[in-house]
């Protein structure tokens, strides 16, 4: 936890809380010493010049409480929360520059919780130590100092009472501590079969399984209930033997007193400030022992958060890139290329070219290696051997940057983001005009449902383009593609969400389109109709190129392509 | 199908530690759901009533002893007076004569009084719990069967992360509450009548200076808690759009890169990640600084009461003991009015949450009523007479819509992505009921039947492949209850899960998991078609896999679903040639609406929208 706050948390501020919580706990413990003192010199003496003297001496010590109080709180709140903006923001700019290995490494949705729970999570914490954690160390020496001062053979009574706290706070601890965790998974188990009857709705009913679900539930319910009970019976517990162990200490410094101020050893006055001092320190051991609690919740989520920035990514310009030559376009060179860690190589001896102007197709049944080869070009993934070129330079001595300025991507599931329809068009060309953007729409077959938006194109897209199907998610994906310009377009099986004739109205239109035509165009799909009409086509199985030539050389040389045919158009002869 | 409501779901309502306060959901109508709530705990009066009981004794137990306490210390400081005047008097004293039977006596009282209180305390909580406990279990249950019990336009109407967090975070508050809340405001408000009374007993005056402090009091709670609320509702607010940033960024980080977007998201996340920080150390200062606000107004107080009290001891109107306790009364006082200030903000959210689960309690329920529509004579197995439907508040899809299903036959569905599909399927399967004409099975029309008798006679394999976490066998068993081993392997062999299935190490015992991580999709699909073998259909409903999945599982379920569909009468959403070709009658869709009905001959001949969509397949001009 430390770790990750070094360097991030700002040290000035912290020292600062650090100062004022320590003017706070001085002025706070000084303030028993003048009740004693108004007792002892003002109210036996009945000296009432002193008690009103000594009043005001009180009033100016709790304001300086307050007053450092407040800069505590100041210092404390703005370096947390500044700790977390800056963990935030760290974390979000490494994330995104993360390569694709990084982020199949950590899953989204992970990634997701570590930037904003996780440092959530460590905020808290963070405050907390500021606040009321450093203050329990402060105070607890502070106030057995006082204590001690007041009357020396008195602190003997800590020996019964401390060691009673911390019996039944670790005895408390240590049996409700599993069943909390237990209480959590139970939660989970409760939550997932309750999800699962929202998501499995259909089938359940289709299948007649609604007492099985109830039955499921119930289970689940009553599992959970008797945990919880059992958790809070424990906790019950804690609170009235905390609270009678502090009385007791009370009843006992009366008791003790009496005896020390019979023989004259103490004054009347310093027993009532050691009442003080002693709930004093046994607050103190009580806010102590929640470090317990705390800290290794925070540590959980600054582990998953330095996790993260221990990460290194690999993609970096090489130095000495293999020299091509060639003309625009897109050509791969021997290359082979396996997942980190994998034994298999997950793509072998590609050998292919495409130059300007043409299109090539990639077909192949999923797993075959399809989406591994495109992401090869942008260089997602950097082949073992061979080259990746692009325009005759070899992609390793490329930049991302520079690369994806000459490729654009339309994956293999549509994303769109929060906005407007204008403002996802744009992604790839700061500043298109609208006539640009419509002929895209037009082009990628969407322009006729953008029509029908309220605003058109400034008609609101929700987050994950929640609020168009699958089809229209799809073509608007392919229409920002298309907005930008570059030298390759790559659509990573893009047209299977289409039906049919969408599917070829499009990829006539791609054709026919002045910038696109003059472009090197990919194409991954699995309909024989998609590919059919391409230039080239590369028919991948397990990662190997088996095939490579046009649709009527395939059909009638290659077993591979002419098995795909059989599958997909079995009774059309 | 209907679209889903964007509802706000928030999921962290800000309950985090260190933040106290939150933001506040105020309820519609109070006094009502506070009924209905109350109404779930009637049950558990007589363990209520022992509850307030204790909880009451409890808090005069605690209220009682400082100043029983403080008689000690009275009776220390007379014998120290004494002592004082004697040697004054020039006596030579040994020890001061503090009368010790007198103390051991109050201290013995003051023990067991705080004793009781614990005892008290403990037994009230214990009791507490299981009201709460148990009360809040009832409530899930209900929450649950209603579930059961609401049409599927309700599900397809409200989003899931909705009726989760109403199901989850709702229920947390509500449980929370009656846990704590309940006793600490029976407890807040004994307490704070409790301590002015015992203050009274000692001295009007004292209690006088003492209540001074509580206008102070109130003017900063007052000032701050505005204040602060503001700010967490804008700290909240950042918040959201901060994760909803993250996560867009996140899943779509492919698009981010090749588009060289990341320094622009950067700065919209920069932007908004600094008003999160200004909002959030506001919000945490101003939340924070209240608590020395009140020490300070507390001190104050105390202050007053130590000189005015100290002049009273010195002139021999009050005795010290009182004094000392009406001290710890001063701190004791405080405490309960923060504490109500809080509980007035946790009782109104509880509320809110509460009326947000009532909300779906109170949701209508599926109609079961029958209708007039009499039994006929037929061969067919499932007859759509004269079928008008739409969604609810949306256009008409279907009007006057026929047709007559033979035994055996295999009906097609077709059209482009989201024509509306699933829509004849919702009505087969009673998922809706048709708003004017009839569907029958056997003659029979099926809202004379119960839903579970419709259902009874099909099974259906969806896209969604839908599985609960549990075993595989238990999973292909959900389909028939009384299905015996030998028939779940039979299906599962016969569409082809028995292979894969024993190449896991714990066979078809494999738990699985709802991520689904530990098998393929393709094999989940086959699972799928395994749970319809398994309920022997006499119709089956299928919607056929256009979803990626490898070649040879690909194979596997085509294969599967041929023998699942071989001599049953059948509706296929259909996405391949061979089977619409091989359909006794195609429906075809479009915009939500059926268009047209036929065999495949018929509808080409017609030259329509089928035939277009069929011939689009063969475009490119590309010899196959």
């Amino acid at each position: 936890m430390f770790k990750i706050a070094r360097g991030r948390i700002n040290t000035m501020q912290v020292l600062g809380a650090v100062i004022f919580m320590i003017f706070q706990v001085v002025a706070t413990l000084y303030i028993p010493n003048l009740t004693s003192d108004i007792v002892n010199k003002g109210v036996i003496t009945g000296d009432t010049n002193y008690i009103v003297s000594a009043g005001i001496k009180m009033v100016v010590v709790s304001l300086i409480t307050v007053v450092a109080a407040f800069g505590n709180v100041l210092m404390a709140s703005q370096a947390s929360q500044g700790l977390g903006r800056k963990l935030r923001s760290d974390l979000f700019k490494k994330i995104l520059y993360f390569t694709h290995d990084e982020f199949d490494k950590f899953e989204t949705s992970s990634l997701t919780t570590r930037t904003t729970n996780d440092v959530i999570q460590i905020q808290n914490v963070m405050i907390m130590m500021l606040r009321m954690m450093i203050m329990a160390p402060i105070m607890l020496i502070g106030a057995s100092f006082m204590a001690y001062q007041k009357n020396a053979e008195m602190t003997k009574i800590f020996l019964i009472s401390i060691p009673i706290l911390i019996i039944v706070v670790g005895l408390v601890m240590f049996f409700a501590v599993p069943l909390f965790k237990a209480m959590q998974k139970k939660t989970d188990r409760l939550n997932l079969v309750f999800r699962e009857g929202l998501t499995g709705v259909r089938v359940i009913r289709a299948f007649r399984q609604d007492k099985f679900e109830q039955d499921r539930f119930k289970d689940a319910n009553a599992d959970y209930t008797n945990n919880a009970v059992k958790v809070f019976t424990i906790v019950a517990v804690m609170f009235p033997v905390v609270t009678l162990v502090m009385s007791g200490t009370n009843v006992g410094i009366t008791w003790l007193g009496a005896h020390y101020i019979a023989n004259q050893s103490m004054q009347i006055g310093n027993m009532i400030a050691f009442m003080t001092y002693a709930m004093q320190i046994l607050m103190s051991f009580m806010i102590l022992s929640m470090v317990f609690v705390f800290v290794p919740r925070a540590s959980a989520s600054a582990a998953r958060i330095q996790e993260v920035f221990e990460t290194e990514s690999k993609i970096d310009v090489v130095a000495k890139p293999a020299n091509v030559k060639g003309d625009a376009g897109l050509g791969f060179n021997d290359v082979n290329f396996r997942y980190t860690g994998a034994e298999k190589l997950a793509l072998s001896n590609l050998n292919f070219k495409v130059t300007q102007g043409q299109t090539l197709a990639i077909i192949g049944g999923t797993g075959s290696g399809k989406s591994t080869l495109i992401n090869l070009i942008p260089r997602f993934y950097d082949a073992e051997t061979g080259v990746v070129s692009l325009n005759g330079t070899d992609v390793k001595a490329l930049s991302t940057e520079d690369i994806n300025s000459k490729v654009s991507m339309v994956p293999q599931k549509a994303i769109l983001f929060k906005g407007t329809i204008r403002e996802n068009m744009a992604y790839g060309k700061d500043g298109a005009t609208d006539d640009e953007i419509w002929h895209a729409l037009k082009i990628a077959q969407a322009d006729d449902f953008v029509k029908e938006l309220d605003g058109q194109l400034d008609g609101e897209v929700e987050q994950g383009g929640d609020n168009f199907s699958g089809g229209q998610k799809q073509r608007l994906a392919i229409a920002r593609a298309l907005v930008k310009d570059a030298s390759v377009y790559v659509f990573d099986d893009s047209f299977s969400a289409l039906d049919f004739k969408t599917d070829l109205n499009l990829r006539t239109a791609l054709k026919n389109d002045e910038k696109i035509s003059q472009a090197v165009v990919v194409i991954v799909g699995q309909r024989i109709s998609t590919v059919a009409d391409a230039d080239q086509i590369v028919v991948l199985e397990d990662g190997k190129m088996v095939g490579l030539g046009t649709h009527q050389e395939l059909k009638d040389n290659n077993k591979t392509y002419q098995e795909i045919i059989e599958s997909q158009l079995k009774e059309v002869k | 199908m209907a679209d889903k409501k964007p509802q706000a779901a928030p999921a962290n309502r800000g309950h985090g530690p260190g933040s106290h306060g939150g933001v506040v959901e105020k309820p519609k109508n109070f006094w009502r759901t506070t009924g209905r709530l109350a109404k779930y705990m009637s049950s558990y009066i007589t363990g209520l009533i022992i509850v307030m009981i204790l909880a009451i004794a409890s808090a005069v137990f605690q209220i009682k002893t400082p100043k029983i306490l403080g008689q000690a210390t009275t009776e220390i400081y007379k014998g120290l007076m004494t002592g004082v005047a004697q040697q004054k008097a020039g006596l030579k004293i040994k020890g001061l004569p503090i009368d010790f039977t007198k103390i051991e006596h109050i201290i013995l009282i003051v023990i067991l009084m705080y004793l009781a209180s614990a005892i008290f305390s403990f037994i009230q909580q214990f009791v507490m719990t299981r009201v709460s406990q148990r009360t809040v279990y009832k409530m899930r249950r209900d929450l649950k069967s209603k579930m059961q019990r609401l049409p599927i336009g309700y599900y397809d109407s409200h989003s899931n992360g909705d009726i989760m967090s109403r199901a989850i975070n709702d229920m947390d508050n509500i449980a929370g509450t009656l846990q704590q809340s309940l006793t600490q405001l029976v407890t807040s408000t004994v307490t704070f009548i409790g301590v002015i009374w015992m203050m009274l007993t000692i001295s009007w005056q004292l209690t006088l200076i003492a209540l001074a402090t509580v206008p102070l009091s109130l003017i900063v709670v007052g000032l701050v808690a505005p204040q602060s609320q503001k700010f967490f509702k804008r700290q909240q607010a950042s918040l959201g759009l901060l994760n909803n940033q993250v996560e867009e960024n996140y899943s779509g980080h492919v698009v981010v890169k090749s588009f060289n977007h990341e320094k622009s998201s950067i700065e919209v996340f920069e932007k908004e990640n600094s008003k999160l920080y200004k909002a959030s150390w506001k919000a945490q200062m101003i939340s924070g600084i209240v608590m020395p606000l009140m020490t300070f107004i507390n001190n104050l107080g105390y202050v007053l009461v130590a000189i005015y009290g100290g002049i009273q001891v010195a002139n021999g109107r009050i005795a010290l003991g009182d004094i000392q306790a009406f001290l710890q009364y001063m701190n004791q006082f405080s405490q309960p009015i923060a504490q109500l200030a809080n509980l007035t903000n946790t009782i109104q959210a509880t509320v809110a949450s509460a009326e947000r689960i009532f909300e779906i309690l109170d949701e209508p329920e599926m109609d079961n009523s029958k209708v007039d529509v009499p039994n006929v004579e037929t061969d067919d197995k499932v007859t759509l007479d004269h079928v008008k439907f739409g969604y609810e508040g949306k256009p008409t899809l279907l009007e006057d819509y026929n047709l007559n299903v033979k035994p055996g036959e295999m009906i097609a569905i077709v059209g482009p992505t989201g024509a509306g599909k699933t829509t004849i399927i919702n009505l087969l399967e009673r998922f809706y009921d048709v708003s004017g004409g009839s569907i029958k099975i056997g003659g029979k029309d099926i809202r004379n039947m119960t839903r579970e008798q419709v259902r009874s006679h099909y099974a259906m394999v969806l896209q969604d492949t839908w599985l609960f976490t549990g075993t595989i066998y238990d999973n292909l068993k959900y389909s028939k209850e009384d299905a015996t081993k030998e028939e779940i392997l039979t299906a599962a062999k016969a569409a082809h899960v028995d292979n894969f299935v024993r190449q896991l190490p714990d066979g078809y015992d494999t738990v699985l998991n709802e991520e689904a991580s530990n098998i393929s999709q393709g094999q989940r699909q086959l699972i799928t078609i395994a749970r319809a073998f398994v309920a022997d259909p006499e119709i089956l409903i299928l919607d056929e896999a256009t979803s990626s999945v490898d070649t040879r599982t690909e194979l596997h379920i085509q294969h599967a679903m041929e023998r699942l569909l071989k001599d049953r009468t059948s509706f296929v959403v259909a996405h391949r040639l061979s089977t619409i070709q091989d359909a006794d009658k195609i429906i075809v869709m479009n915009h939500g609406s059926i268009v047209e009905t036929g065999n495949h001959e018929e509808l080409m001949a017609k030259n329509g929208f089928y035939a277009d969509l069929y011939n689009s397949q063969f475009a490119g001009n590309v010899a196959l």
